[in-house]
């Protein structure tokens, strides 16, 4: 199985008044294409900032990121938004739908920053409504529907450029216990089909419906459950490219 | 199990695509579709800035036009001397009031002093009443020569001015203003010929004077021309063993260099005449155009400063209020930044993106402010009869400048917006 995420000695330090605040410590980490997987920690962990920089949003201080066979340390502002834009679909606890697009629209707009052309924007982002059970709220506004309707759109939107991983930040946390699980069904689906996917969360009935969960503490993976080791299992680091 | 994707980093490099122009334009449409309100406040700024700016400069313009053609219209080669300034208990009587003047004084200046070209005396009351048929109107009569058209620049639209012949014999006839014409009379009736009856008496049409139109709220129109002989006799019925009374004259010199010279010798002549010792104040006054044209230049110099100082702050106040809802419109999409840039947006397409809506939003809002403008300016100089003159400058500046604040206000914020962290952007509300 091909890793899709390599990391090596990864940290991250903050600068506060002067303090250097390290966020993360050292962080070695390994997804492989098609895994299913939690990071879960508390509150300052560090896990956010982890998947910032999994999700190419943020940079590391130091260490080496290898996504997909692409080392990222070296890439310049321009050509993280390209890795965000072909590479990863995101999915936020705030959903971030622009307000004033309709559903359709919202899912077509990392395609249009991918150059598609319009006709086949529209083709892919119906289909990927589809996916996540929206077809008929095509032209609904965010504020039409209800919060599992709009994360379900921004699930359609996160896999409409079929990315090679999807982040998923706190994806539950702005919904009720049943709109949750529906949410956490249709990851899961997602997954079964093929889509490597991370979610960052800090509750374990959801990391527990994963395959594999990273506990996080002060900074550190301290263990990773699900009977994976660190790194991955294959042990290797991807051949890739180090430029 | 892996797709197509590649595994390779130059591979990025080389696969980027930029979002075509096109895309981003019809996605700026969209936007500022989507959000009309903002879209229209925001357009607001930029058209109540263009519109001040060309209606203040058209109305600013259109003012000084008047004043210049009124002041020219007076002459600038002429004086009035006019009988009065006699002084009771030290309490001035006016121009005009008193009845020192004389033809016979209006005649002697024409003979005796060399700077004159020509010379007009005049004997004029106001609110006269004229009787056609059944209409009854109320008419300023003035009295005077055969010298008073071209002076005074007066051309007959139909007919001719009164002759030499009715003058000396001081025959009932009138040449009439435009406006009393069509009081008098219906469109297309003949006027010619026809018989008014002035304070009673019967006076004959001779001709009608082409319209002099406003000036100072004065319509210039609104009189009737008969010869000073029939006025003073008629009229006025104040045959001096001195002579015929006049209210004043008009001397037209060559040019306006020599009006000084002919208002000294005027002078001289005049105290000569009515015996006035040195010392004495003079029994006339005489009114030199020349002299008013230059204060009326000074006024118009600060009228214009005063028109580009109004049309400078309402371009200042124009281009805040652009900028300052510019402003707030990119600050309250940050988030909105964010999620662009976090599905993939580069810090370049997000620029283009709110540069082509500001400039968009500047150039409709520029449209619409220059027709408001002009069609603000037009009302207002009919309404307070003015000529509309709208400078071509004011539309440049006014679009120019709206352009110009429209992209920094819009785009110098977008630039730091897209320069943002995406994480950052993503945090804010």
């Amino acid at each position: 199985m091909a890793t899709m995420i390599w990391m090596e000695g990864i940290t991250q330090t903050f600068h506060l008044e002067g303090m250097d605040l390290p966020v993360l410590k050292q962080i070695d980490l390994s997804i492989d294409d098609g895994e299913y997987v939690a990071i879960m920690g508390a509150s300052g962990s560090g896990k956010s900032t982890l998947m910032n920089i999994i999700g190419c949003l943020d940079r590391p201080t130091s260490g080496l990121y290898i996504l997909d066979g692409s080392d990222l340390t070296t890439l310049d502002d321009d050509e993280l938004a390209d890795i965000r834009n072909q590479y990863i679909g995101f999915v936020f606890q705030q959903f971030n739908l622009l307000p004033r697009l309709s559903a359709l629209e919202n899912v077509m707009l990392p395609m249009i920053y991918a150059a598609v052309p319009k006709s086949a924007r529209v083709t892919a982002a119906t289909e990927a409504l589809t996916k996540v059970g929206l077809l008929d709220r095509l032209k609904s506004r965010p504020s039409q529907l209800s919060g599992g309707q709009q994360q379900r759109v921004a699930i359609a939107r996160a896999l409409v450029n079929h990315p090679a991983l999807v982040l998923a930040d706190e994806p539950t946390g702005a919904l009720d216990s049943k709109t949750s699980q529906e949410i956490m069904n249709l990851l899961t689906e997602l997954n079964q089909q093929g889509t490597t996917i991370a979610i960052v969360t800090h509750d374990a009935s959801v990391a527990a419906q994963t395959k594999r969960t990273i506990h996080m503490v002060d900074g550190k993976i301290v263990e990773a459950a699900n009977g994976s080791v660190q790194p991955s299992a294959n042990n290797l680091r991807p051949d890739a490219a180090i430029v | 199990m892996k797709t197509a994707r590649s595994p390779n980093p130059q591979t990025h490099r080389r696969k980027r695509r930029k979002v075509s122009l096109r895309e981003i334009l019809i996605m700026s449409i969209e936007t500022l579709w989507n959000n009309k309100l903002r879209t229209a406040l925001t357009m607001l700024g930029v058209i109540i800035g263009i519109s001040s700016v060309i209606m203040i400069t058209s109305i600013g313009q259109g003012v000084q036009q008047q004043t210049g053609a009124q002041i020219s219209a007076l002459g600038t080669n002429v004086m009035v001397v006019q009988a009065g300034a006699a002084r009771r208990g030290g309490v001035s009587q006016g121009a005009g009031s008193a009845s020192t003047l004389t033809w016979e004084d209006a005649r002697a200046i024409a003979k005796q002093v060399p700077d004159a070209k020509a010379v007009t005396a005049f004997l004029q009351r106001g609110s006269i009443q004229v009787v056609r048929g059944n209409i009854n109107i109320s008419t300023t009569l003035l009295g005077t020569d055969l010298n008073y058209p071209s002076i005074k620049n007066i051309q007959p639209q139909a007919g001719l001015f009164f002759t030499q012949a009715d003058l000396d014999s001081g025959r009932p006839v009138a040449f009439i203003g435009s406006t009393v014409r069509d009081e008098l009379f219906r469109t297309g009736e003949s006027t010619i010929g026809a018989d008014l009856r002035i304070q009673g008496k019967r006076y004959t049409v001779v001709g009608v004077a082409e319209s002099k139109g406003l000036s100072g709220g004065q319509d210039l129109d609104d009189a009737i021309y008969i010869p000073l002989t029939n006025m003073s006799s008629q009229i006025v019925g104040n045959n001096a063993l001195t002579g015929v009374s006049i209210n004043g004259f008009w001397l037209e010199a060559a040019d306006g260099d020599q009006l000084n010279a002919a208002q000294f010798q005027v002078t001289n002549i005049l105290r000569l005449r009515h015996g006035i010792k040195a010392g004495d104040v003079d029994d006339f006054r005489i009114t030199n155009f020349v002299d008013i044209m230059s204060t009326f230049t000074t006024v118009m110099g600060s009228l214009t400063l005063m028109v580009g100082a109004i049309a400078g702050i309402s371009l200042l106040v124009g281009g805040i209020g652009i900028a300052n809802i510019m402003l707030v419109s990119v600050m309250e999409r940050t988030r909105e930044i964010g999620i662009r840039k976090a599905v993939g947006a580069t810090s370049g397409s997000i620029l283009s993106q709110f540069l082509t809506e500001a400039i968009l939003i500047s150039v409709v809002g520029g449209v619409i402010g220059v027709g408001l403008g002009v069609a603000l300016a037009f009302a207002v100089a009919t309404i307070f009869k003015f000529p509309f003159v709208v400078p071509l400058w004011s539309i440049g500046t006014g679009f120019g400048l709206s352009l110009i604040v429209g992209v920094l206000a819009g785009g110098i914020p977008a630039r730091n917006a897209a320069k943002l962290n995406p994480i950052s952007a993503l945090r804010s509300d």
